[in-house]
């Protein structure tokens, strides 16, 4: 970047802040680093020390933690161990999160682009003069495009201040809106959603058997679910049955571990369904009271001859052992658990995985029931007042209607349905393939970085530099926001209060993420940058919108021009402070608001059930009043059954019930190896990748090739490889292993940024959606991750 | 007195690291891929795919054992390793002339040095941080996902760690040395 508080400034004055505090502590986290060299992580202190109760950032998971503040300076966060979904841990990056704090390369003040569009070159401005810049380009925009406020896009990461964010774009009045869903979890959640009426979890604390497919609970770690399962592995209590096509760390942990090709799953469940119903051993009564459409799938299932034979031969796993996780599973249930899993969608066929993973646990009943799918229950919150004005101008999502589509087909030319996420990679295409029904041509990026995080890199690319006005809020100077046209610094979580959040479970609690220091340099929490942004632009695009909107211009006719406006006031979400807006939000529960402040955790009689029972034990509800089941054992669908079969699906081109189609079939031409991905527990995606105790960890990512086929291609460990596809092409070091397949490789995501701000997450190794395609699944356009063919070359 | 030690529940660890990180935060370790307290033994897996060898692939959490017999303790020339007041293993970087002799007298490697101060570091049970402030456990068994680490007084019979070794079969790294280590493998 061309103009930045250096980093030799940044440390002198926090070196100064350290020692007019009279400390003892050493900031020597903030020391200065060459590029690659050590760095220093701070020792704790025994002097005084004050305690913030918040909610870690570094993932999604919000675990609870405990900031120790020694002198202004964050030395350590430990565990909180009053909150039910973390129960007393904090994994590597929640460690960290120290080092997202004070990583030197924080954005730390509002930037314009100085030069070319994806050059690095920004001047520093202050807050007034990112936000005039912005009025000004969105005023002529909004202009020019008659008030169409659909002509701006938003676009936000998970977290938990994007609701905050999202009450803008809900105010602005646009149609278009894309989140992480459609490159997250959009198929698995709608998959259960249908059939179940819910997206479940698993109780893992009491599950007896566990199918473990596709889901890496020891490397992408889930709470509770990654310490509730691995404490009761290895005849310990559950067994657990892992189904992956590389070795992974769950594979370690697991009594079996069944290799399976890429993206044929669904032959294994609907084999496994093939061996429940014809040996009969499923759960009869749960079935009779609780299915709907069960004789159609059951007939469906038979005269397809799902035979564990038949899902042998595609997916690689022994028809012996089918039939043995099946006879397994069933003698288990209700206490047995097919994991459904909190992925992307990596097959194109996912979405009815999901249908037939959760119609399979169906059939052992384990459904809203200890050990098994339980829905638990949830702590109210009160609503907070938002503003949805209605502006007569503003065109309907940005989508591609499929000219003349009969019954049985996708209404869609890229999928047949448009979840409320919203298509990423299709909406994407179509903007870039100019398929788009009117202009867009701006967008706000909040805590997102869709340059690394969704496949095809240089397509975004190009999309960004097409847009003429990205504003994008982050903490970290990314590949994306690298892109951007005006640059806004968001604090890191420890440095703002969020929206007080419920959490449902079989423990149900909410939880709190207190500020725990003030923003450092002149970053601002998301609420400060909506209220100083709507307070600069609100009038201004009103008056776009009384000039277009003849609907606006009869209400002021009638009512005058200060009561229509007040319809159209952008600044009155964002009026109250967060710390209000939560206290209001927890006003029904006595007592929550301060039990939030002071211990981060609140739920119904915690103080008198709360205790610690052993070293690594707490009790958070006595048995007796644990949601294990809320339903009665039933599905939380509107008919109350399973649906195995949904006419209205089959009415959009979607298949009304889970059946295996021969393009599913795992194929990998000769020479070419099938691209996998994954996570692992040191990195979350691309967000963590320039924290430097974590990259103490993972330095760069290695690419998985089977031993055999490194040795026959003399291709050893750290070796260069030019790995390719029609996407693009990376170059990354070799990891000869047996954990993978010959004909398949893999490495993990999040690496490999070349945002030259990153001092360490500066091209440290390759980034996997630089040559993932960008295949989408036919359902809700999901990103499918794992359909790729690769070469690979030693350089 | 306390005598301090650690029973590990290792078949919980999935190796995530979290053990490592939490160290280095609380106790202001080096980073660098050599500068560790603390780490998870893993070797590259047996067989060929997809007939692998899951115990091949078991980890193995592990640090400083605080042998009761350190051959650390026996080797260093000047007493810059001695046993702390509740049988903890420690280092004074005073006297630590950087002679290395005990790293390479310990068995399970270590030690390793601190570019900063120029001495041999080691882990130290949190001594000198957590414990001192009154805390009653380490930085690496408090923040474990999967609960791997029980700490405490092993002199003391109604403690938890106490309960457990009388009551789990357990056993300690390369045992035929006679080092009498204090971490105890929970099997």
């Amino acid at each position: 970047m061309k103009v930045e508080v250096s980093r030799r400034k940044f440390l002198q004055g926090s070196v100064a802040l350290a020692i007019a505090g009279g400390t003892s502590i050493s900031v020597s986290n903030l020391l200065a680093k060459d590029k690659g060299k050590i760095e220093i992580t701070t020792k704790t202190g025994t002097g005084e020390a004050t305690f913030v109760p918040t909610l870690c950032e570094m993932c999604v998971n919000k675990c609870a933690a405990i900031a120790r503040v020694e002198n202004g300076v964050v030395t350590k966060l430990d565990p909180n161990p009053r909150f039910p979904k973390s129960k007393n841990m904090l994994c590597p990056r929640g460690n960290a999160g120290i080092q997202a704090l004070y990583d030197p390369d924080r954005l730390k003040s509002p930037m314009i682009r100085d030069g070319k569009k994806g050059s690095g070159k920004f001047k520093k401005v202050t807050w007034d003069e990112a936000y005039s810049y912005i009025e000004e380009k969105m005023v002529k925009i909004l202009d020019e495009e008659k008030d169409n406020r659909s002509s701006f896009l938003f676009c936000a990461g998970e977290g938990m201040a994007e609701h905050t964010f999202k009450q803008f774009y809900q105010a602005f009045g646009s149609a278009n809106w894309l989140n992480h869903s459609s490159i997250c979890l959009q198929t698995v959640v709608s998959g259960y959603g249908v059939t179940l009426g819910a997206y479940p979890q698993s109780d893992l604390e009491n599950a007896e058997y566990v199918i473990m497919a596709g889901a890496n609970r020891a490397e992408a770690i889930v709470t509770p679910d990654t310490m509730d399962m691995f404490k009761r592995t290895k005849g310990r209590g559950t067994k657990m049955i892992c189904i992956d096509p590389r070795f992974t760390n769950t594979a370690a942990k697991a009594d079996k571990w069944l290799a399976i090709k890429p993206g044929t799953d669904l032959a294994f469940v609907l084999a496994l369904t093939y061996v429940t119903i014809t040996e009969e051993i499923y759960n009869k009564k749960y079935v009779e009271d609780n299915f709907a459409g069960f004789d159609k799938y059951k007939q469906s299932i038979i005269e397809n001859k799902y035979t564990p034979q038949w899902a042998e031969k595609i997916t690689g796993i022994k028809a012996t052992d089918i039939i043995k996780v099946a006879r397994e599973f069933m003698a288990h249930a209700p206490k047995s658990v097919y994991y459904p899993g909190r992925r992307s969608t990596f097959a194109k066929n996912d979405f009815q995985l999901r249908r037939a993973m959760a119609i399979f646990q169906g059939l052992g009943g384990g459904i809203d029931c200890k050990g098994g799918l339980v829905f638990g229950s949830k702590i109210k919150l009160k609503g907070h007042e938002g503003l949805e004005p209605i502006y007569d101008r503003a065109r309907s999502r940005g989508v591609d209607k499929k000219k003349n589509a009969v019954k049985g087909e996708a209404g869609y030319s890229d999928c047949a349905v448009v979840g409320g996420g919203g298509s990423w990679v299709s909406w994407r295409n179509r903007f870039l393939e100019k398929r788009m029904p009117y202009n867009v041509r701006g967008m706000f990026i909040y805590k997102h970085n869709p340059v690394l995080n969704m496949p095809n890199s240089a397509k975004t690319i190009e999309m960004l530099k097409k847009m003429e006005l990205v504003v994008a809020i982050d903490t970290m100077p990314s590949d994306t926001v690298m892109y951007a046209d005006v640059v806004l610094p968001e604090c890191t979580y420890l440095e703002r209060t969020d929206p007080v959040k419920t959490f449902g479970g079989v423990e149900p609690s909410i939880a709190q993420r207190n500020k725990v220091v003030e923003p450092m340099f002149e970053s601002k929490p998301v609420m400060e940058i909506m209220q100083g942004l709507t307070n600069k632009i609100s009038k201004s695009i009103f008056e776009i919108t009384k000039k277009h909107d003849e609907e606006v211009q009869d209400l002021i006719k009638e009512d005058g021009e200060e009561a229509a406006y007040a319809e159209f006031d952008l600044t009155k979400p964002f009026h109250e402070s967060q710390e209000k807006i939560n206290e209001h939000a927890v006003h029904d529960h006595h007592g929550a608001a301060e039990e939030l402040k002071k211990h981060g955790v609140y739920y119904p009689d915690m103080g008198k059930y709360y205790k610690q029972v052993s070293a690594n034990v707490h009790q958070y509800y006595i048995e007796s009043r644990k949601s294990y089941s809320v339903n009665g054992g039933k599905p939380k669908t509107k008919s109350g059954k399973v649906e195995c079969y949904l006419a209205n699906l089959s009415t959009k081109g979607v298949d009304p019930m889970p059946i295996w189609r021969d393009e599913y079939n795992f194929n990998v031409p000769k020479g070419k190896f099938r691209l996998l991905t994954g996570r692992h527990a040191q990195f979350t995606q691309s967000g963590t990748a320039n924290n430097s105790v974590l990259r103490d960890l993972i330095f760069e990512n290695y690419i998985w090739i089977n031993k055999r086929i490194a040795k026959a291609k003399d291709i050893k460990f750290g070796d260069n490889i030019e790995v390719s596809s029609s996407a693009g092409k990376v170059t990354i070091k070799a990891y000869p292993t047996e954990k993978i397949a010959p004909d398949t490789v893999f490495f993990v995501h999040g690496f490999g940024q070349e945002s030259e701000a990153l001092s360490w997450a500066y091209k440290n190794g390759a980034n996997d959606n630089a040559v993932i395609e960008d295949v989408t699944e036919p359902v809700y356009g999901a990103a499918a991750m794992h359909e790729t063919n690769v070469e690979i070359r030693k350089v | 007195m306390a005598r301090y030690g650690m029973a590990l529940d290792y078949k919980n660890c999935i190796n995530c690291k979290a053990c490592e990180v939490a160290c280095k935060e609380e106790n202001g370790v080096l980073l660098g891929a050599d500068k560790h307290r603390i780490w998870v033994g893993v070797g590259e897996i047996e067989g060929e795919y997809p007939l692998l060898s899951i115990v091949s692939n078991t980890f193995y959490p592990s640090q400083c054992q605080h042998c009761d017999e350190a051959p650390c303790q026996m080797v260093c020339p000047t007493n810059a390793t001695y046993y702390g007041e509740q049988g903890q293993v420690r280092v004074d970087p005073e006297k630590c002339i950087l002679c290395s002799y005990c790293m390479n007298a310990c068995p399970y490697d270590a030690r390793y040095v601190d570019d900063r101060t120029m001495t041999v570091d080691k882990c130290t049970f949190c001594t000198d941080t957590r414990l001192e402030r009154g805390e009653t456990t380490t930085a690496c068994q408090n923040t474990c996902p999967t609960k791997v680490r029980i700490f405490g007084d092993l002199d003391d019979p109604q403690s938890e760690i106490s309960e457990l070794l009388r009551t789990r079969e357990h056993f300690t790294l390369k045992a035929n040395l006679g080092t009498k280590p204090k971490l105890f493998y929970l099997t």
